[in-house]
Protein backbone atom coordinates (compact mmCIF):
# COMPACT_ATOMS: atom_id res chain seq x y z
CA UNK A 1 0.00 0.00 0.00
CA UNK A 2 1.53 3.71 -1.11
CA UNK A 3 1.79 6.13 1.90
CA UNK A 4 2.61 9.61 1.51
CA UNK A 5 4.43 12.23 3.32
CA UNK A 6 4.03 16.25 3.94
CA UNK A 7 7.35 16.60 2.07
CA UNK A 8 5.85 14.91 -0.87
CA UNK A 9 3.41 17.78 -1.56
CA UNK A 10 3.94 21.26 -3.00
CA UNK A 11 2.11 24.11 -4.23
CA UNK A 12 2.17 25.66 -7.65
CA UNK A 13 0.82 29.33 -8.09
CA UNK A 14 0.15 32.06 -11.12
CA UNK A 15 -1.80 35.44 -10.46
CA UNK A 16 -2.84 35.96 -14.15
CA UNK A 17 -4.43 32.65 -14.32
CA UNK A 18 -1.68 31.06 -17.07
CA UNK A 19 0.81 28.09 -16.00
CA UNK A 20 0.88 27.94 -12.85
CA UNK A 21 4.81 27.64 -11.24
CA UNK A 22 6.35 26.69 -8.19
CA UNK A 23 6.21 28.57 -4.84
CA UNK A 24 9.66 27.95 -2.92
CA UNK A 25 10.09 27.20 0.48
CA UNK A 26 6.45 25.77 0.95
CA UNK A 27 6.19 24.43 4.38
CA UNK A 28 2.60 23.31 4.23
CA UNK A 29 -0.76 23.56 2.83
CA UNK A 30 -4.24 22.40 3.13
CA UNK A 31 -7.50 22.89 1.83
CA UNK A 32 -11.30 22.13 2.26
CA UNK A 33 -14.22 21.84 -0.01
CA UNK A 34 -17.09 22.56 1.58
CA UNK A 35 -20.90 21.82 -0.04
CA UNK A 36 -23.60 23.51 0.31
CA UNK A 37 -26.72 21.35 2.19
CA UNK A 38 -30.14 22.26 1.29
CA UNK A 39 -32.88 20.44 3.28
CA UNK A 40 -35.73 18.71 1.06
CA UNK A 41 -37.55 17.47 3.68
CA UNK A 42 -41.21 16.65 3.23
CA UNK A 43 -44.11 17.70 5.70
CA UNK A 44 -44.94 15.07 7.61
CA UNK A 45 -42.14 13.32 7.53
CA UNK A 46 -39.93 11.37 10.35
CA UNK A 47 -36.30 12.17 9.02
CA UNK A 48 -34.52 14.80 7.74
CA UNK A 49 -33.75 14.91 3.75
CA UNK A 50 -30.77 16.68 2.11
CA UNK A 51 -29.38 17.33 -1.25
CA UNK A 52 -26.03 19.06 -1.93
CA UNK A 53 -25.62 22.68 -3.34
CA UNK A 54 -22.68 24.91 -4.28
CA UNK A 55 -19.56 24.12 -4.09
CA UNK A 56 -16.61 26.21 -2.75
CA UNK A 57 -12.76 25.64 -1.81
CA UNK A 58 -10.84 27.23 0.52
CA UNK A 59 -7.33 26.88 2.37
CA UNK A 60 -4.24 27.80 4.31
CA UNK A 61 -0.22 27.50 2.09
CA UNK A 62 2.26 28.32 4.81
CA UNK A 63 6.07 29.80 2.91
CA UNK A 64 9.55 30.48 4.81
CA UNK A 65 10.27 33.84 3.82
CA UNK A 66 13.74 33.98 1.92
CA UNK A 67 13.05 37.38 0.11
CA UNK A 68 12.71 35.86 -3.00
CA UNK A 69 11.41 38.46 -6.20
CA UNK A 70 12.23 36.61 -9.08
CA UNK A 71 9.69 34.36 -9.35
CA UNK A 72 6.00 33.77 -8.48
CA UNK A 73 6.64 32.92 -4.51
CA UNK A 74 6.78 36.93 -4.45
CA UNK A 75 3.23 37.61 -5.83
CA UNK A 76 1.93 35.42 -4.30
CA UNK A 77 2.78 36.51 -0.60
CA UNK A 78 1.84 39.95 -1.64
CA UNK A 79 -1.25 38.71 -3.26
CA UNK A 80 -3.51 39.92 -0.49
CA UNK A 81 -2.77 43.22 -0.84
CA UNK A 82 -3.26 44.08 -4.41
CA UNK A 83 -6.15 46.65 -4.99
CA UNK A 84 -8.33 44.98 -7.34
CA UNK A 85 -8.37 41.20 -7.60
CA UNK A 86 -9.81 39.06 -10.29
CA UNK A 87 -9.55 36.58 -8.91
CA UNK A 88 -8.65 34.31 -11.81
CA UNK A 89 -5.09 33.07 -10.31
CA UNK A 90 -3.97 29.61 -11.03
CA UNK A 91 -3.47 26.94 -8.05
CA UNK A 92 -2.27 23.76 -7.85
CA UNK A 93 -2.41 21.98 -4.84
CA UNK A 94 0.22 18.39 -5.24
CA UNK A 95 -0.21 15.78 -3.33
CA UNK A 96 2.98 14.18 -4.41
CA UNK A 97 6.12 14.59 -6.50
CA UNK A 98 5.60 13.01 -9.79
CA UNK A 99 3.01 15.97 -10.14
CA UNK A 100 -0.16 13.70 -11.01
CA UNK A 101 -1.81 13.59 -7.53
CA UNK A 102 -3.01 17.20 -7.37
CA UNK A 103 -6.30 19.28 -6.36
CA UNK A 104 -6.52 22.77 -9.41
CA UNK A 105 -8.60 25.46 -9.03
CA UNK A 106 -9.11 28.76 -9.55
CA UNK A 107 -8.89 31.39 -7.40
CA UNK A 108 -7.75 34.40 -5.07
CA UNK A 109 -5.49 35.32 -1.67
CA UNK A 110 -7.81 36.91 0.62
CA UNK A 111 -5.40 37.22 3.33
CA UNK A 112 -1.56 36.81 4.90
CA UNK A 113 -0.08 36.58 7.73
CA UNK A 114 3.23 37.75 8.29
CA UNK A 115 5.26 36.87 11.54
CA UNK A 116 8.65 36.88 12.61
CA UNK A 117 9.38 35.65 16.34
CA UNK A 118 13.10 35.44 17.74
CA UNK A 119 15.17 32.79 17.04
CA UNK A 120 12.20 30.76 14.48
CA UNK A 121 12.32 30.84 10.94
CA UNK A 122 10.23 33.67 9.72
CA UNK A 123 6.79 31.86 7.93
CA UNK A 124 4.37 34.20 6.15
CA UNK A 125 0.54 32.01 6.04
CA UNK A 126 -1.24 32.92 2.81
CA UNK A 127 -5.39 32.00 3.03
CA UNK A 128 -7.32 31.40 -0.25
CA UNK A 129 -10.61 30.53 -1.73
CA UNK A 130 -11.90 28.83 -4.62
CA UNK A 131 -13.59 30.65 -7.52
CA UNK A 132 -15.35 28.54 -9.92
CA UNK A 133 -14.72 24.28 -10.37
CA UNK A 134 -12.46 22.75 -8.50
CA UNK A 135 -10.29 19.58 -9.94
CA UNK A 136 -9.45 16.80 -7.76
CA UNK A 137 -6.80 14.83 -9.80
CA UNK A 138 -6.26 12.54 -6.68
CA UNK B 1 23.06 24.15 -4.40
CA UNK B 2 24.15 20.81 -3.23
CA UNK B 3 23.66 18.77 0.50
CA UNK B 4 25.27 20.35 3.41
CA UNK B 5 29.01 19.82 3.39
CA UNK B 6 29.94 18.92 7.35
CA UNK B 7 33.58 18.99 7.57
CA UNK B 8 32.82 22.57 5.64
CA UNK B 9 30.31 23.56 8.72
CA UNK B 10 32.71 22.22 10.86
CA UNK B 11 35.56 23.95 9.75
CA UNK B 12 33.87 27.14 10.14
CA UNK B 13 32.79 26.33 13.53
CA UNK B 14 36.64 25.69 14.45
CA UNK B 15 38.45 27.78 12.78
CA UNK B 16 36.13 30.93 14.62
CA UNK B 17 37.70 29.68 18.08
CA UNK B 18 41.33 28.64 17.10
CA UNK B 19 41.31 32.41 15.48
CA UNK B 20 40.27 34.31 18.57
CA UNK B 21 42.33 32.12 21.15
CA UNK B 22 45.51 32.03 19.25
CA UNK B 23 45.09 36.30 19.94
CA UNK B 24 47.04 37.11 23.20
CA UNK B 25 47.18 36.01 25.18
CA UNK B 26 46.68 32.62 22.98
CA UNK B 27 45.86 29.30 24.82
CA UNK B 28 45.86 26.14 23.12
CA UNK B 29 42.58 24.85 21.68
CA UNK B 30 42.14 21.01 21.39
CA UNK B 31 39.23 19.36 18.47
CA UNK B 32 37.78 16.62 18.33
CA UNK B 33 39.42 13.31 18.33
CA UNK B 34 42.70 15.61 18.34
CA UNK B 35 45.52 14.04 20.75
CA UNK B 36 46.25 16.11 23.82
CA UNK B 37 48.59 15.60 27.00
CA UNK B 38 47.39 18.81 28.97
CA UNK B 39 50.22 20.04 31.36
CA UNK B 40 49.35 20.04 35.02
CA UNK B 41 48.12 23.38 35.59
CA UNK B 42 48.41 25.12 32.81
CA UNK B 43 45.05 26.46 31.01
CA UNK B 44 44.02 25.16 27.88
CA UNK B 45 40.42 24.86 26.04
CA UNK B 46 38.36 21.98 24.74
CA UNK B 47 35.92 22.10 21.80
CA UNK B 48 33.87 19.50 20.99
CA UNK B 49 31.14 20.18 17.94
CA UNK B 50 28.25 17.48 17.65
CA UNK B 51 25.86 17.97 14.94
CA UNK B 52 22.06 16.65 16.31
CA UNK B 53 18.59 17.65 14.78
CA UNK B 54 18.17 17.40 11.17
CA UNK B 55 14.73 18.87 9.66
CA UNK B 56 12.40 19.02 7.11
CA UNK B 57 12.29 22.76 6.30
CA UNK B 58 10.06 22.50 2.84
CA UNK B 59 8.41 20.18 0.93
CA UNK B 60 9.90 18.89 -2.20
CA UNK B 61 12.16 15.94 -2.98
CA UNK B 62 16.04 15.44 -2.99
CA UNK B 63 15.71 18.76 -5.39
CA UNK B 64 14.50 22.18 -4.56
CA UNK B 65 14.07 21.57 -1.05
CA UNK B 66 15.62 22.62 2.39
CA UNK B 67 16.20 21.05 5.40
CA UNK B 68 17.44 22.52 9.18
CA UNK B 69 20.80 20.97 10.47
CA UNK B 70 21.19 21.73 14.26
CA UNK B 71 24.21 21.04 16.12
CA UNK B 72 25.90 21.67 19.41
CA UNK B 73 29.16 23.33 20.15
CA UNK B 74 30.73 22.69 23.59
CA UNK B 75 33.57 24.21 24.76
CA UNK B 76 35.74 23.54 28.16
CA UNK B 77 37.87 25.64 29.62
CA UNK B 78 40.40 24.94 31.71
CA UNK B 79 42.45 26.78 34.25
CA UNK B 80 44.62 26.13 37.16
CA UNK B 81 43.11 24.69 40.15
CA UNK B 82 43.31 26.91 43.51
CA UNK B 83 43.82 30.46 41.32
CA UNK B 84 40.12 31.85 41.17
CA UNK B 85 37.83 31.84 38.40
CA UNK B 86 38.50 35.66 37.09
CA UNK B 87 40.94 33.66 34.51
CA UNK B 88 38.78 31.30 33.67
CA UNK B 89 35.01 33.56 33.09
CA UNK B 90 37.74 35.94 31.19
CA UNK B 91 38.31 33.12 28.63
CA UNK B 92 34.54 32.62 28.89
CA UNK B 93 33.56 35.54 27.85
CA UNK B 94 36.01 35.53 24.59
CA UNK B 95 34.25 31.90 24.00
CA UNK B 96 30.99 33.87 24.04
CA UNK B 97 32.23 36.54 21.71
CA UNK B 98 33.15 34.65 19.32
CA UNK B 99 29.44 33.21 18.66
CA UNK B 100 27.03 34.78 20.17
CA UNK B 101 23.90 35.65 18.00
CA UNK B 102 26.57 35.72 15.18
CA UNK B 103 26.14 34.57 11.33
CA UNK B 104 29.17 33.26 9.24
CA UNK B 105 29.25 31.48 6.11
CA UNK B 106 25.68 30.72 6.40
CA UNK B 107 26.09 29.17 10.17
CA UNK B 108 23.88 30.98 12.52
CA UNK B 109 24.94 31.07 16.39
CA UNK B 110 22.26 31.16 18.67
CA UNK B 111 22.73 32.68 22.37
CA UNK B 112 25.41 30.93 24.40
CA UNK B 113 25.36 28.92 27.98
CA UNK B 114 27.60 29.44 30.97
CA UNK B 115 30.31 29.71 31.40
CA UNK B 116 28.82 27.19 33.59
CA UNK B 117 31.09 25.69 36.62
CA UNK B 118 31.77 22.09 36.12
CA UNK B 119 32.02 19.96 39.25
CA UNK B 120 34.00 17.61 39.07
CA UNK B 121 35.45 18.61 36.72
CA UNK B 122 37.14 16.55 33.91
CA UNK B 123 39.95 15.68 33.62
CA UNK B 124 40.79 16.28 37.70
CA UNK B 125 42.88 18.73 38.61
CA UNK B 126 41.62 22.24 37.11
CA UNK B 127 38.95 24.50 37.57
CA UNK B 128 36.66 23.92 34.49
CA UNK B 129 33.88 25.64 33.40
CA UNK B 130 31.67 25.17 30.05
CA UNK B 131 30.51 27.71 27.30
CA UNK B 132 27.87 25.40 25.07
CA UNK B 133 25.73 26.83 22.61
CA UNK B 134 23.35 25.79 19.32
CA UNK B 135 23.92 26.32 15.89
CA UNK B 136 21.81 26.10 12.99
CA UNK B 137 22.44 25.89 9.31
CA UNK B 138 20.33 25.45 5.76
CA UNK B 139 20.78 22.80 3.34
CA UNK B 140 19.63 23.81 0.14
CA UNK B 141 18.92 20.96 -2.16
Amino acid sequence: MAFFRGEQGSVKFEDTGSTATAITSTRSWSMTVEKDVLETTSLGATYKANVGGLIAGSGTVEVLYTASSSDETNVFIEAANTATDAGVASFELFLDTTGTKKITFVGLITSAEYSATVGELEVITCNFVTSGAITLSI
Amino acid sequence: MAAANLNTIRATIEQLLATELALAPAYPVVFNNVPYAPTPNSTWVQCQLNFGNNNYLTMGGTTGSSNSIIGIILVNIFTPKGAGAGANFTIGKRVRDVYNRSKVSGVIFDAPTGPEVMAPPSPEGYFQTQVRLTFETFEDL
